[in-house]
């Protein structure tokens, strides 16, 4: 039964048993997250599994007991009607929880597809819709070809965030959606904060790793920092994955006084670059926060986290596998490419990375680069500049097409409370045209409300 | 009307002037570009970008089906350019 909570509530919850938390981690990976759900239900059924439009006067939780029973009923009907796919329609994080518990148990392939993700194609042509009523319509389960119960663990199809082209879909096994799931004891019965898409990539990480500790998936009513403030106050989120993007906008448009009353014990940053500056302001305004930022993609999943509090990673990390394996290496034009193992080749990530003493720090993503008159510019250095200009609270470098040169750098700019737009755009031009070469220095400055990002949290470039 | 296209012109190049401490006392018909004014490319750039902003067009985005390149090297070839791109169709060509 949902639960509508009137003041906020804790979270917080007895531990779970060792024994309860083993038979989640020896179930087969295809079962984890269905033995999770029943094993935490059976153990707490009222902890809270779920809490929407949080950061508001009415959030609705969700708990372990709730989803555990419609598990079980969903499963039932995947059992009888045997689809040979499912694509999940659903709009709430809980159904879609349930859904992809119950396919990887009952060995049903799934999509999950994010609102924008291109066209299926003709292959999903066959497979069943779930929506967030989780039934199975009687009549179209007699209509659709029926599935058997492979014996091989079925694919979960997942869409690209599409920033480094059309959103597409790509087909993962059970086994790498769940590799990166942390496990250990320090990682149980946390508060995780939900910004990123549900069905995404990185958002189903952040609700796959909760459900299996027994932790619990905040999701604000909105981005808007101060509801993101508020929630994650409310809820005392101690998780809380972002992209930087995200987090600066969090950082210099939340109400400051509800920021110093948060309690997270753990920052994830991922999706964008991260700069020092922003790992200072974070230390800043999150001193207890331990923070890490982890190199991901789509397609190769989580490369390699880091977790000392600087930029980019240690130079040293490109002279022997990465404790999972996979190798790094770089090209002569900076660009950063992954060996996951042996056997396969190496992947050019399009992310370029730039050795500064003993470490390599991210310069942004090949596609990035704006062309003026023939000189190439990276908007992430342009930001950094930038940023660093009194009155400035937030910057997106972009590049607006131009017949003579091709492109021209462009800057949209949050001015700080108390600054003019005037004096801060003569400071930024003086200060761009001191610290960086001439074609590189912003030539169109808008100034808006909010920088504009993808529904993936990232800012766009184009 | 080009008394207005003409002073339109004129101050986006006085703004993109002024961006670095530049200024222009005099901008007539026959000031060059880069001589008199002291436009470089990527400040005659700027200036195209804020004037499609402003009148809605952008005169050198396509090139003529001759192959021409309209000339720029006067603030009056910069003008003649907007007149055209800015001017009604004429019925008359096919």
């Amino acid at each position: 039964m949902n639960v509508t909570l009137a003041a906020a509530g804790s979270a917080s919850s007895p531990a779970l048993s060792d024994a309860a938390m083993r038979r989640v981690f020896d179930s087969p990976v295809e079962d984890r997250l269905a033995t999770a759900l029943t094993t935490i239900a059976e153990a707490a059924p009222t902890r809270t599994a779920v809490v929407r439009n949080a950061g508001t006067d009415k959030p609705t939780a969700i708990d372990y007991g709730t989803l555990a029973a419609r598990l079980v009923d969903l499963e039932q009907q995947l059992d009888e009607a045997r689809p040979i796919g499912v694509v999940a329609r659903t709009d709430q994080v809980e159904s879609l929880i349930v859904l992809t518990a119950a396919c990887s148990r009952q060995h049903v392939p799934l999509a999950i597809l994010a609102d924008d993700a291109a066209d299926s194609g003709h292959e999903l042509d066959d497979w069943l819709s779930v929506d967030d009523t989780l039934s199975i319509p009687f009549t179209a389960a007699g209509s659709m070809p029926r599935g058997e119960f492979a014996t091989v663990a079925p694919t979960i199809w997942v869409a690209t965030s599409g920033t480094s082209g059309p959103p597409k879909i790509v087909d993962h096994s059970w086994e790498s959606l769940l590799a990166a799931a942390r496990l250990s004891s320090q990682w149980h019965s946390l508060t995780w904060l939900l910004v990123y898409d549900a069905k995404r990539w990185a958002g189903i990480q952040v609700w796959v790793q909760a459900m299996l500790t027994g932790g619990c998936v905040v999701v604000p009513a909105s981005r808007d920092p101060d509801v993101v403030a508020r929630a994650v106050v409310d809820r005392q989120v101690t998780v809380l994955p972002a992209t930087p993007t995200l987090m600066r906008r969090l950082l210099t448009s939340a109400d400051p006084a509800v920021l110093a009353t948060c309690q997270l014990e753990r920052i994830t940053l991922g999706g964008e670059a991260v700069d020092g500056p922003l790992l200072d302001q974070i230390k800043e305004t999150f001193p207890n926060a331990g923070v890490s930022h982890v190199y991901a993609t789509t397609e190769l999943g989580e490369v390699f986290r880091v977790r000392d509090g600087l930029p980019g990673f240690p130079a040293h990390w490109l002279t022997k596998p990465l404790p999972g394996g996979a190798r790094l290496f770089t090209r002569r034009d900076g660009e950063l490419l992954v060996q996951l193992s042996r056997d396969t080749a190496e992947v050019a990530t399009g992310d370029l990375v730039e050795q500064r003493g003993d470490r390599f720090e991210f310069v942004g993503r090949r596609s990035d680069v704006i062309v003026v008159g023939g000189a190439k510019v990276y908007p992430k250095r342009v930001e950094e500049v930038v940023r660093g200009v009194p009155g400035i609270a937030e910057a997106r470098v972009h590049s607006v097409a131009s017949p003579i040169t091709g492109e021209l750098v462009a800057v949209d700019v949050v001015v700080s409370p108390g600054f003019s737009p005037d004096d801060v755009r003569s400071g930024m031009l003086t200060h761009c045209r001191h610290e960086l070469e001439s074609h590189a220095v912003p030539r169109i400055v808008t100034f808006v409300e909010q920088i504009a990002t993808t529904p993936a949290g990232k800012v766009p470039r184009r | 009307m080009p008394a207005n296209l003409h002073d339109t012109i004129a101050t986006a190049i006085r703004s993109v002037l002024s961006d670095t401490g530049r200024s222009a006392d005099v901008i007539g018909a026959e000031s060059l570009l880069s001589g008199d004014l002291g436009l470089d490319s990527l400040d005659l750039a700027q200036t195209i970008v804020l004037l499609e902003r402003s009148l809605g067009v952008d005169p050198f985005r396509t090139r003529p089906a001759d192959g021409s390149r309209p000339s720029l090297r006067t603030f009056g070839d910069l003008c003649s350019a907007y007149e055209v791109a800015a001017a009604p169709p004429d019925p008359h060509q096919p």
